[in-house]
């Protein structure tokens, strides 16, 4: 398998709390994983732990963006990150709320783009270019997602659904190779869940891989190549969907005990 | 409406200019004129932390008082310019901006209030201590107003003159403070609508979503402290050429409040309010200190008029006068493009 993330033996302690114990896994290139588990099982964590936002206690966490060997991005800052092209939205919603659809946007392509105070203040001319260029790029990832006649709304003004799907065209303005998803659709109608599938699907077809928590396991069984279970902090199974099915300690953890002789 | 609001601008910005000609000008008005100026530029460059990024400073007016004995140090000294001393101030400001935020930026919320109130509180001492350098509480009298030499023009038009222009009263004062608002504000506008600007405003609204947007929320807040120190800095040289003396307790803790109540009776974030909310507040101060001793009260008792308009406002209007952040954006020549382009796919 060509993986272009390997999570070895990652673990996360919150004091006394493990969140992560000794985990494992391999996300593979060009793919959609499926990252599930009941409630508090560590998955945004585990996200958090890839993203930056946490510096795992133990274990490397490999990333083969390009071409070259892959390397250990274990506690790396969130922007940096970002810069190898590692890109997140967020459980519960982050936008940036006072400013509008396209600011969002436009935001994410900070890691893209590099005027600097005083670029910004005499407006020379690379900066100017690189504005418009930061406005057409903003435009083309709304557009993707389908919120391009929303761009001069506030963010705050949009329903939850598009909220989510703005989130999603802030993370691919930030040209990701690697985009994590946490619980896109949650809070989603049938109708934007379906419309959510064709975008992930989208979003593959741009060269992007999609790692995918979520809760809907008829969508995950249904979009995912491979799925990686978690329950408190423990991977207790990865395959396919239908290896992963079948398996009794992921039914046990879903149904409770007793519930994989049933 | 807009274009009644627009006209009303331009009528304001010409009576403003026109007013120091007018033969029932005020030496009085002027002066309280200039006063709002300054506060102004203090104002814009202090919104910038609370405003733009979602940093509670109360240590403002240290740098205020930095850059305002730098200029009057350099020029009892050494007499120079002040058209040296401005980029000089500006300069010294951001770099005790630097020093300052480097090691305290990684701290949170109330934590960095209180340092930067311990800051200001530190220049105060210093001040008033280092008597070898600043002659203590006795302060800095004597400094030499502004003038322009432009003598050079002359020699270059051939003309054998020595044209040398002091700063006298204060209407040219007025005019240079006018000039001063007017580039502040050029340049904060320009910034507001950047990559920097966004990127402060990304810290301001979630820091963490920022940081995985790819902004380095030290580095950026660094920059924004330097720009905010060095333009509290540019306020504090002008103060010392106008006023021609300075002392430690023009710089007192309350100064920071003052401006900080002014940004956020504008709107934090919003340049426009920082504008509005020094006009205001500064105006309000006068009449007060005139109008409360006729009813018998104290002068100072107006600070406490000045915490009972703040409450009033926080209870009737949270974020301020102005509420919209990011304003310049939506001015600028490229969002009326898109907006443009955006109404005509609409239609078609
Ligand atoms: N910053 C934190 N500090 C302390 N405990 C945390 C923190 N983040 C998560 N946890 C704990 O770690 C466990 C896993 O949480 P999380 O990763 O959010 O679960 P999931 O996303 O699978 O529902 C939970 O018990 C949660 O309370
Ligand atoms: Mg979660």
């Amino acid at each position: 398998m060509d993986a272009i993330l390997t999570v070895d033996g990652v673990s996360k302690r919150f004091g006394g709390l493990m969140a992560l114990s000794d985990v494992s896994f391999a996300v593979e290139r060009g793919a959609i994983t499926g990252l599930i588990g009941p409630n508090g099982a560590g998955k945004t964590t585990m996200f958090n732990c890839v993203a930056g936002i946490y510096t795992p206690t133990d274990g490397r966490i490999l990333f083969a963006g390009g071409e070259g060997e892959p390397q250990n991005v274990a506690g790396r800052k969130p922007e940096r990150m970002t810069a190898l092209g590692v890109a997140r939205t967020f459980q519960n919603i982050r936008l940036f709320s006072a400013l509008t659809v396209l600011d969002n946007v436009r935001i994410a392509r900070h890691c893209r783009t590099s005027a600097n105070f005083f670029g910004s203040v005499l407006r020379t001319r690379s900066q100017r270019a690189e504005e418009r260029a930061i406005i057409d790029a903003a435009m083309e990832n709304l557009d993707f997602v389908g919120l391009g006649e929303t761009a001069l709304s506030p963010a705050a003004s949009l329903s939850y659904g598009d909220q989510r799907r703005l989130e999603i065209a802030r993370a691919l303005a930030t040209d990701p190779k690697l985009i994590l998803l946490d619980e896109p659709a949650a809070g989603m109608n049938p109708r934007e869940t379906e419309a959510l599938v064709d975008l992930i699907h989208a979003i593959l077809g741009r060269g992007v891989t999609v790692v995918l928590i979520e809760h809907d396991m008829k969508l995950v069984m249904r979009i995912c190549k491979r799925l990686v279970v978690l329950d408190h902090g423990v991977k207790i199974a990865d395959g396919s969907p239908q290896e992963v099915r079948a398996n009794p300690d992921v039914i046990e953890a879903y149904l409770g005990k007793g519930a994989a002789h049933a | 409406m807009r274009g009644a609001a627009q006209s009303l601008k331009y009528l304001l910005l010409a009576a403003a200019l026109a007013y120091p000609l007018m033969p029932f000008r005020d030496v009085y008005v002027l002066h309280v004129l200039v006063l709002i100026m300054v506060y102004m530029v203090l104002a814009m460059g202090l919104n910038i932390l609370p405003g733009f990024c979602g940093l509670l400073d109360l240590g403002f007016v240290g740098f205020y008082g930095i850059g305002a004995y730098t200029a009057g140090l350099l020029t009892i000294h050494y007499n120079m310019s002040f058209w040296l001393i401005v980029p000089l101030a500006v300069l010294n400001g951001a770099l005790f901006g630097v020093l300052l935020g480097a090691p305290t930026l990684r701290l949170v919320g109330d934590y960095f209030a209180i340092v930067t109130f311990g800051f200001s509180e530190l220049v105060v001492l210093f001040l008033t201590n280092e008597i070898w350098l600043t002659r203590g509480p006795l302060g800095i009298p004597g400094i030499a107003p502004i003038s322009l030499d432009v003598t050079w023009l002359a020699t270059l038009l051939g003309v054998d003159e020595r044209w040398r222009y002091a700063f006298r009263g204060e209407v040219p004062y007025y005019y240079l403070a006018m000039v001063m608002v007017a580039l502040v504000f050029l340049v904060m506008t320009r910034v507001e609508d950047s990559r920097l600007g966004r990127a402060w405003l990304a810290i301001r609204e979630d820091p963490m979503a920022a940081a995985s947007c790819g902004v380095n929320l030290f580095a950026y807040k660094v920059i924004a402290f330097a720009v905010s120190t060095g333009i509290g800095a540019l306020a504090g040289a002008f103060l010392a050429r106008w006023t021609l003396f300075i002392s430690p307790d023009m710089f007192k803790f309350w100064e920071s409040f003052l401006v900080l109540c002014m940004v956020v009776l504008g709107g934090l974030g919003n340049i426009r309010g920082a504008l509005v909310g020094s006009a205001i507040l500064i105006a309000l101060g006068e009449v007060l200190r005139v109008a409360l001793p006729k009813l018998g009260l104290p002068a100072e008792t107006r600070f406490l008029a000045y915490g009972l308009i703040m409450v009033v406002i926080m209870r009737f209007r949270p974020h301020g006068l102005f509420t919209q952040v990011a304003e310049s954006t939506m001015q600028s020549s490229l969002i009326k493009d898109l907006r443009a382009r955006i109404a005509a796919r609409r239609t078609a």
